[in-house]
């Protein structure tokens, strides 16, 4: 239908910038046509390569590539982490909802998320909305339990339970110095309009640039059943409408690295973010009356220089500045919240390799963080909380073809300033992790691997100071893991051309949970109080099957179990499963693909859980979600058809949040 | 033909996995027998949960169930039921964040109506508390309005504006007295509205300390408020109003929490925080209304009751005093009740927050 002279330059760029001019998004396009451009030679990575990574993993990782992440029926990075063993996603349904990651049953705020290499932040409320990163420019996501297997890496990389990794596109190599890119368009249920143009280009073998933006609108609605009655799955049921919650929201991200020589780079990210959403709430019974809204606007810029020229010393270093802006609004209760927060982050790594199998970092990072609200109900006094945080981690790795042993001792240092009332202590606390991986066998790829962390998060600013219910008090929340794994990979067997399986078994601990405790229905006050002890397993399987030339099958399997029992002395739970945790979980994608073709099929599975007290009322049904998905490749264009829950099952994730029943989604691409 | 079988089967257990912990749910649905003679509560329950319920406890059989609104009606009350009132042959529930009024057989437990408070347009106005007097049923609505039901006809005849976030409501000499709280103000009202019934208008406006919510009458003319105060210098304070004198005087003897008045007696409970958070110094007074003096100061023990008090009722034909306790505002409480001499009688398990305790009899 298209000639292939159709698309030539310039008809391209015009296209381009006419789409950028009318997304009316922020455009970067300024720097990108003064800049001169080119590409650092990236190194891809090959399945073989990423075998190795999760095969000798001490501590578990869990891993997806962007050839993968395309096969998951995902439109956003919570989507992707479903299907990670050991995850809880709590999803509050719709195309704005929250959605944040709770691994192997320590709560949200126990993970990291690391983007490019530094630790993404929010002292206010301290989790991370996976929900609002476009997987439209990631090249790679892995959740690394405990730490990363890397040790050269930010001190603040090593100061979470666990750590989501997420790693962006960098401008590739190419040969002609030619603009090169994609642009995509998706349109879906809930009058989803998403369009997303990526652009790279290098100029020299030196200089390259990326950027890439992302326009989304939508309105959100869709219909639900609710069933009326808590204590009987007969109960009336009736089908109601999700409303307000539209959302419209645009991403920008530039990136710029220049390549000083091989092994020597430095790269500089720029990323924006503004959305502006309805607030749906929780279903109320008979009132289905909602509007609260909230506006986003986060901006962060960081730079990552780094040399790995000599294996005997390397050295890398980071600078961020982050600042994000938002304000609730609910005319009901007249109010509207306005929050700042800003964040200034230094950090230098250090390696070294003082004889061959043997590995030694010092990583020490600085970062300062503030908070600002504006009421427009009274405040009294809020305290305008500051905190200095600096971290220093000793990390070592012997690293041997059959046995790798790691160890590191982070230490964290914190003060604390507040304009009025009292600022929570000063805090100094060493944190200690060891992990080490064994092969059993010479000539097969099965490894055993054991790691213990114990690791704290500090209170976030809400907790400590938020009116009436912060408490400076708070200690921070403690977690100790321990894991024991066995690891088994293959290449050689027949018709397989990549098999891989692992299982692991953990016991956790969290210590001074940070809970809130009611005074009465308006006023809570958060303690220390809560005691959670955790055991549990997770089971992964992926294969690939060569079945012709051309012609692949993959399959992908996890399972989790997790027995997440609540020790709190006192409290009214005990011995019960904590909230939002269902024993047993899983997923599983089989996909095929064939030179121009590609479909598959996914599944996402929950057993019951609860929304609080183990109590008839409270109990969350299990769940299954079949999703499945088709694409065609013809020429430079891109084709995908989705049908998300093909079944048009209802089920809620948190309690009185109804997800979406069967809903599709159409994305046209043009890779260039 | 091995390895297709070994391709299968990875398929099939790929595939499976996750399916060979699936179970029925084990439910069990509660038999409730016949409400004859003993309390109902209305639990609260924990906003955003539509978790308020109802719990029949029966005098002669000792027994309880949390279920009975659900049982007789397969749907949940809804989010919050912020009070209940037995008036005839129906008991009236208003249930504040799903902005309802129901209305149910106080034989049955079947919902004869269900009324959606909104404004004129189309705001959930948000129903908080319910009087009753001359067959009809006074709701205080938190969009600073009072509303008018006729208990026969079952239908919102008037509403009238009043101050901001009304909250509690007492009828004295056919007047209306409604507790204007102010709670969603940038400044906390402070005042009692009060309305002839007669006219359904408001003839005036008491000032009392600010954040006012409590508000119960005497059999001589007077009314009792408690007001909460600003959460922050202002602390909860316990005030008489003379009705016609209008003069109001603080009782600065008493620390009221809560309370409600039985004959000449006031019941009131209070509690402190220590500094984490736990609750001590719990207190039971009994005021007298007719002599306007403390009667006991300690008329249950402090720690009869184990976690927190939620609410306070007497039965007004046995005198046995009825408190519900929650231990942490999330989780199924507890009612407990005592006999006039403060000594216990019995317990019995509630939904979450038990926050109003009715006494009926079918016989």
């Amino acid at each position: 239908m298209f000639k292939n002279s159709v698309f030539n330059f310039y008809s391209i760029k015009l296209l381009l910038i006419i789409c950028i001019l009318t997304l009316g998004t922020w455009a970067f396009s300024q720097e990108f046509k003064n800049d001169s451009v080119h590409t650092r030679n990236l190194k891809t990575v090959t399945v073989n390569g990423q075998r190795l990574q999760t095969a000798r993993a001490a501590l578990p990782i869990q891993l997806f590539t962007e050839k993968e992440i395309t096969k998951l029926n995902a439109s956003n990075v919570s989507d992707i982490a479903k299907h990670f063993a050991g995850v809880t996603v709590k999803d509050y349904g719709g195309i704005g909802g929250l959605k944040t990651v709770s691994i192997r049953g320590l709560g949200a705020q126990q993970t990291g998320v690391n983007y490019d290499g530094v630790m993404m932040s929010d002292i206010q409320c301290g989790q991370i909305d996976l929900g609002r990163i476009s997987i439209e420019n990631v090249s790679e996501i892995s959740l690394n339990n405990g730490q990363t297997n890397d040790i050269f890496q930010s001190a603040r990389t090593f100061s979470s339970s666990s750590v989501i990794c997420i790693t962006s596109q960098m401008p590739k190599f190419n040969e002609k110095h030619s603009l090169s890119g994609k642009i995509s368009t998706k349109i879906g249920s809930f009058g989803l309009v998403n369009a997303n143009i990526n652009l790279t280009k290098n100029f020299n073998n030196k200089l390259g640039v990326n950027l890439s933006t992302d326009a989304l609108l939508a309105n959100g609605k869709y219909k639900f059943l609710q069933n009326l009655n808590s204590s009987n799955s007969n109960g009336i049921t009736e089908e109601l409408t999700r409303t307000n919650s539209d959302v419209k929201s645009s991403k920008s991200e530039l990136n710029v690295n220049y390549d000083f020589r091989a092994k020597e780079h430095i790269s500089l990210k720029m990323n924006h973010f503004i959305s502006n959403r309805g607030l749906p709430g929780g279903v109320i019974l008979y009132n289905p009356y909602s509007v609260q809204r909230l506006l986003d606007k986060t901006f962060f810029a960081q730079i990552h220089y780094e040399n790995k020229i000599s294996p005997k010393f390397q050295h890398q270093y980071f600078a961020k500045f982050n600042r994000s802006f938002n304000n609730f609004e609910d005319s009901l209760s007249l109010t509207s919240n306005n929050y700042l927060q800003k964040e200034y982050y230094l950090s230098s790594s250090f390696q070294t390799q003082p004889f061959n199998p043997l590995y030694i970092s010092l990583s020490a990072d600085w970062w300062y963080n503030d908070l600002e609200i504006d009421f427009s109900h009274k405040f009294e006094n809020f305290a305008f909380p500051t905190r200095n945080s600096g971290l220093i981690n000793i990390a070592t790795k012997y690293l041997t073809e059959r046995l790798t042993i790691g160890a590191n001792l982070l230490y964290t240092l914190t003060r604390e300033n507040v304009k009025v009332g009292v600022a929570a202590p000063n805090r100094n606390k060493l944190s200690p992790a060891a992990s080490i991986s064994y092969k059993l066998l010479t000539d097969k790829e099965l490894r055993i691997r054991a790691f213990y962390k114990n690791i704290f998060r500090l209170p976030t600013f809400n907790e400590l100071y938020y009116q009436e219910m912060g408490n400076h008090n708070l200690r921070p929340e403690k977690t100790n893991q321990y894991n024991v794994g066995l690891i088994y990979n293959e290449t050689e067997i027949p018709l397989f051309s990549d098999f891989e399986f692992n299982v692991d078994g953990y016991y956790n601990q969290v210590v001074d949970k940070i809970i809130a405790t009611p005074r009465d229905l308006f006023h809570w006050s958060m303690v220390n109080k809560g005691k959670v002890d955790i055991i549990g397993l997770d089971v992964n399987l992926k294969a690939s099957i060569k079945l012709s030339k051309t012609d692949y099958l993959h399959i992908n399997g996890n399972y989790s179990y997790q027995s997440a029992t609540d020790v709190t002395l006192e409290s009214a739970t005990y011995g019960e499963q904590i909230q939002y945790t269902p024993f047993h979980s899983g997923s599983s994608t089989i996909s095929y693909s064939h030179n121009w073709f590609e479909g598959g099929y996914n599944m996402l599975f929950s057993g019951k859980r609860w929304s609080g007290q183990n109590t008839k009322s409270n109990r969350l049904e299990a769940y299954v979600e079949h999703s499945i998905f088709t694409s065609a490749t013809v020429k430079q264009f891109k084709l995908t058809g989705e049908i998300i829950n093909i079944l048009n099952t209802q089920y809620e994730v948190v309690q009185f949040y109804p997800m979406p029943r069967r809903n599709f989604r159409v994305t046209v691409s043009l890779k260039f | 033909m091995k390895t297709k079988k070994i391709i299968s089967s990875i398929l099939l257990s790929a595939i499976a996995l996750p399916f060979f912990s699936s179970c029925n749910p084990d439910e069990v649905i509660e038999e409730i027998p016949e409400i004859s003679t003993g309390v109902v509560v209305l639990n609260e329950g924990q906003m955003g949960n539509n978790n308020s319920s109802l719990t029949y406890y029966d005098f002669t059989t000792g027994f309880s169930s949390n279920e009975v609104f659900n049982n007789k009606n397969n749907r949940n009350l809804g989010d919050v039921g912020q009070d209940m009132i037995k008036y005839g042959s129906k008991i009236y529930l208003a249930v504040s964040n799903s902005s309802i009024i129901e209305i149910i057989d106080a034989k049955t437990f079947v919902s004869k109506k269900t009324i959606s408070m909104k404004n004129a347009s189309n705001v959930p106005s948000t129903p908080r508390s319910l009087t009753s007097a001359n067959g009809k049923v006074y709701i205080t609505l938190f969009d600073g309005h009072v509303a008018q039901l006729d208990t026969t006809s079952l239908i919102i005849e008037k509403t009238i504006a009043v101050g901001s976030n009304p909250e509690g409501s007492v009828i004295v000499n056919n007047k209306l007295y409604v507790a204007n709280s102010g709670g969603l103000s940038l400044v906390n009202d402070s005042t009692i509205s009060v309305i002839d019934l007669a006219s359904f208008t408001e003839t005036e406006k008491i000032k009392v300390v600010i954040n006012p919510t409590i508000i119960k009458a005497d059999s001589y003319g007077d009314i009792y408020v408690i007001s909460v105060g600003n959460y922050y210098n202002i602390p909860y304070t316990l005030q008489r109003i003379n009705t016609i004198t209008k003069v109001v005087t603080k009782i600065t003897d008493v620390k009221a929490y809560k309370m409600t008045i039985d004959g000449d007696n006031a019941y009131i409970y209070n509690y402190d925080y220590d500094a984490s958070y736990k609750v001590i110094n719990k207190t039971y007074t009994i005021y007298d209304v007719k002599n306007e003096k403390l009667l006991k100061s300690n008329f249950i023990a402090s720690d009869a009751v184990q976690n927190t008090p939620y609410s306070i009722d007497v039965n007004p034909i046995t005198k046995d005093i009825y408190i519900g306790e929650t231990l942490d505002y999330k989780t199924t409480g507890k009612m407990y009740c005592f006999s006039s001499n403060g000594t216990l009688k019995y317990t019995f398990p509630t939904g979450v927050n038990p926050s109003k305790t009715v006494f009926i009899s079918n016989k």
